[in-house]
């Protein structure tokens, strides 16, 4: 503890100036223990990451050079995984499938995400409940969200979201069985569960908005409009920065939306790389494979980060 | 000096609280594994799982050996991840489609059925079905099926039709049920002609579609012995698959809503909403608590031009091939064969986990006190299995993928469609060194 303090204010002790030669001393050793109590701190942490991250990864990226058979014994085949799996037509189409439902889910729910925390920021205590409301799909368990939603969809005339829609005219609809509608179906759904998420970033960063800025667009005789153009988004550059991120990394993973509402299907049309991982290592038992798809898809996730790294960093320097 | 010795004494302390917490741990798990449980899996419900534990008490009871059992409705998921521990169950309890992949990766062992006690009780045919291409024997036959065709017998009455013994009757019935009122609430068109399981999942929808097809003459692959020959795109199979694309492509769609993505079909039977459906006699029990005995009609399959043939299922009882109790993994496969084992298995509380002894000595019908099970019996007799003797496993999830695309496109794509499935069947056959 008193490592700790001193460490971190390290004025503080020759400040008291209690017995000043002995300082400078106790000093010294507090450095020199300092390099190993910090990894004593960090320790537990580390190990875990260690024995539960690293070690898998590790694992993993062996796994995927080789055929894999703990029984048998596994035995090196070099790239020939990678090759399987970027010359499989299914994996080309999830792909095609994960990048649309990346890109149309990322920017639905950001785009919801914004509109919902405009409408819903402020301190009123009616607001605060509907805020609540609207953050509930994200603490439900994603497996209980496809339920319902699959309920919602049911397809037959009197089906939840048919009889909603019969009721402007428009004949019902097989959401989940079509296939040219199932993705955009899925899709739907991860707006909706994940669209409140980003609101609630999205209302941390209107909170830091200098209201002063607002105030002065409006004695210019801004519109709403022009408001939120030329000082909101401005204003949330980073907040915006870091849900496109989250949003992107997290669309590329998504996995339990589609598995339990289509499992992939129908025809592969909701197939996406996770599903097609999960098919291969445990439908097919072909574990290499699957790593190598893995391994593919830790790539893509860590370009794409180092991407939106590199340009919120040339912003924030321009 | 002082404060130092006090540290050590202090740290020495630690050490020790370490150690002994340290000990206590390892001594546990010791503990666990001294005791000598055979560890043992099944892919089972709640209920099916209350019959198992039933079973293994009875066993326990009689040997004295322990059971440790475990329900695991993700069973590949599971096993996979005990396999990357190279620790596996001692003996498994799981479907014979599964027997030829676990084979030849080898988490299970060879069996020499004739040193098991109660091998001539258990017919012929049970044990050929668990061989492998190469003759040996990898499982225990557990229990036997074929599926059935469950119908709602007050629908079919209230609508004036007879129990339907051919497939232009089915149909007859299938198209009353989705266009009439069988449930009586005064609208029409808001019940299903029939509950299908078309989720590609284990491959699922390939074991569904194989009666139908075989009542026609048709079949993915013929042939025997380890070789087989792909069959699906000659013109009985493209034949029998057009009249099933009718069904499901046609106005009025016979199946029920969803049926390509639905998990499961059982609930739209059970709960009233479709009024045919063909699946195993496992679902006697729940069919019938939740719709009535008086209700529930179970028939031979309507004949189509080649028959009644359906589709045969089969558990069976594997060893594992890390465990270290061989002696107590061949007396549970002993129990379980037995007379009693069977019995308990039909009849302890809960759900049949035994459907169709494989005990030869007994028959289901009087065990059960049940007359429905002379039909299930005789549909047996009529049945037949899916290649599994070699691993049929990624040519299953080539059909069901094929035929769910064909039947949720509706694009009239068949014959090409067979001819691109039958193609990738035979690689797979090839890839398992199966294909004639």
């Amino acid at each position: 503890m008193t490592d700790i303090s001193s460490a971190s204010q390290p004025s503080a002790t020759s400040a008291a100036g209690g017995t000043p030669p002995a300082a400078p001393r106790r000093g010294r050793v507090r450095s020199q223990s300092r390099w190993w109590s910090a990894w004593m701190f960090l320790a537990p942490a580390l190990l875990l990451f260690i024995y539960f991250k690293f070690v898998p990864m590790g694992e993993g990226i062996r796994m995927s050079f080789q055929d894999v058979s703990p029984f048998l014994g596994n035995s090196w085949v070099g790239w020939d995984n990678y090759t399987t799996v970027l010359t499989n037509a299914r994996f080309h189409q999830a792909v095609w499938n994960t990048l649309v439902l990346g890109a149309g889910q990322s920017i639905g729910a950001v785009v919801i995400g914004f509109i919902l925390a405009l409408l819903l920021e402020g301190p009123s205590r009616t607001l605060w409940f509907v805020r609540t409301a609207v953050f509930l799909p994200v603490v439900t368990a994603s497996a209980v969200v496809g339920e319902i939603w699959r309920i919602i969809y049911f397809p037959s005339p009197d089906g939840f979201m048919n009889k909603l829609i019969g009721l402007v005219g428009i004949d019902p609809i097989r959401y989940l069985e079509d296939t040219s509608v199932a993705l955009y179906a899925v899709m739907t759904v991860g707006i909706w569960s994940s669209a409140p998420y980003y609101m609630v970033i999205f209302l941390a960063g209107l909170a830091g908005v200098d209201r002063s800025l607002y105030e002065a667009a409006a004695i210019d005789g801004a519109r709403l409009r022009h408001r939120i153009i030329n000082v909101t988004i401005p204003a949330l550059r980073p907040a915006i920065m870091i849900v496109s991120i989250l949003a992107a990394v997290r669309a590329l993973r998504i996995f339990t939306d589609v598995w339990v509402l289509t499992g992939g299907g129908p025809a592969g049309s909701t197939q996406v790389w996770m599903t097609q991982i999960y098919t291969q290592g445990f439908e097919r038992n072909n574990l290499g494979v699957a790593s190598a798809a893995s391994i593919l898809l830790l790539i893509a996730s860590v370009l794409l980060t180092v991407v939106a790294v590199y340009f919120t960093r040339n912003k924030e320097g321009a | 000096m002082e404060s130092g010795t006090e540290t050590s004494k202090h740290s020495s302390k630690a050490y020790k609280t370490t150690a002994i917490a340290l000990g206590a741990l390892m001594s546990s798990t010791f503990a666990v594994q001294a005791q000598d449980a055979l560890e043992v899996w099944s892919r089972s419900g709640p209920q099916a799982a209350a019959t198992y534990e039933a079973v293994f008490a009875a066993f326990t009871e009689k040997t004295g050996i322990p059971v440790e059992y475990l329900t695991a409705l993700q069973f590949d998921t599971q096993l996979q991840a005990r396999v990357a521990a190279r620790d596996l169950p001692d003996v498994l309890i799981y479907d014979q489609s599964s027997m030829a992949a676990y084979a030849t990766s080898g988490w299970i062992v060879p069996i020499e059925p004739e040193t098991l006690a109660g091998y001539e009780e258990v017919s012929d045919i049970s044990w050929d079905s668990v061989k492998m291409a190469n003759g040996s024997t990898y499982g225990v036959p557990f229990s036997q099926h074929a599926q059935i065709t469950f119908v709602r017998k007050d629908w079919r009455e209230k609508l004036g039709f007879d129990v339907p013994k051919t497939h232009d009757d089915l149909i007859a019935l299938a198209t009353a049920f989705a266009t009439g009122d069988p449930d009586g609430n005064g609208v029409d068109g808001d019940t299903f002609g029939m509950a299908v399981p078309g989720t590609t999942s284990r491959g699922f929808f390939a074991w569904w579609m194989f009666s139908y097809l075989a009542q026609q003459g048709a079949s993915y692959v013929e042939g025997g012995d380890g070789k087989y020959e792909v069959t699906i795109n000659n013109p009985a199979g493209v034949k029998a698959v057009e009249w099933l694309y009718d069904a499901f492509c046609k106005d009025p769609n016979l199946a029920q809503p969803g049926a390509m993505t639905n998990a499961s079909a059982t609930p739209f039977f059970a709960e009233g909403q479709a009024g045919i459906y063909q699946t195993g006699p496992y679902a006697i029990t729940s069919f019938t608590d939740k719709i009535g005995a008086e209700n529930l009609e179970i028939i031979l399959a309507p004949a189509g031009s080649a028959g009644s043939t359906t589709l045969t299922e089969r558990t069976s009882i594997y060893f594992g091939a890390t465990s270290t109790l061989p002696d107590e993994q061949k007396a549970l496969a002993e129990f379980l064969i037995s007379q009693e084992g069977q019995t308990l298995g039909m009849t302890a509380p809960g759900q049949p986990v035994v459907r169709l002894p494989v005990n030869t000595n007994l028959v289901a019908a009087d065990i059960y006190e049940d007359p429905r099970f002379i039909t299930v019996a005789k549909q047996l007799e009529m049945s037949e299995l899916m290649p599994s003797d070699i691993d049929f496993t990624a040519a299953r999830l080539e059909i069901a993928e094929t035929f769910q695309t064909l039947f949720s496109q509706c694009n009239d794509d068949i014959v090409p469609q067979l001819d691109r499935l039958a193609g990738r069947i035979s690689e797979e056959l090839e890839a398992v060194n199966a294909l004639k």
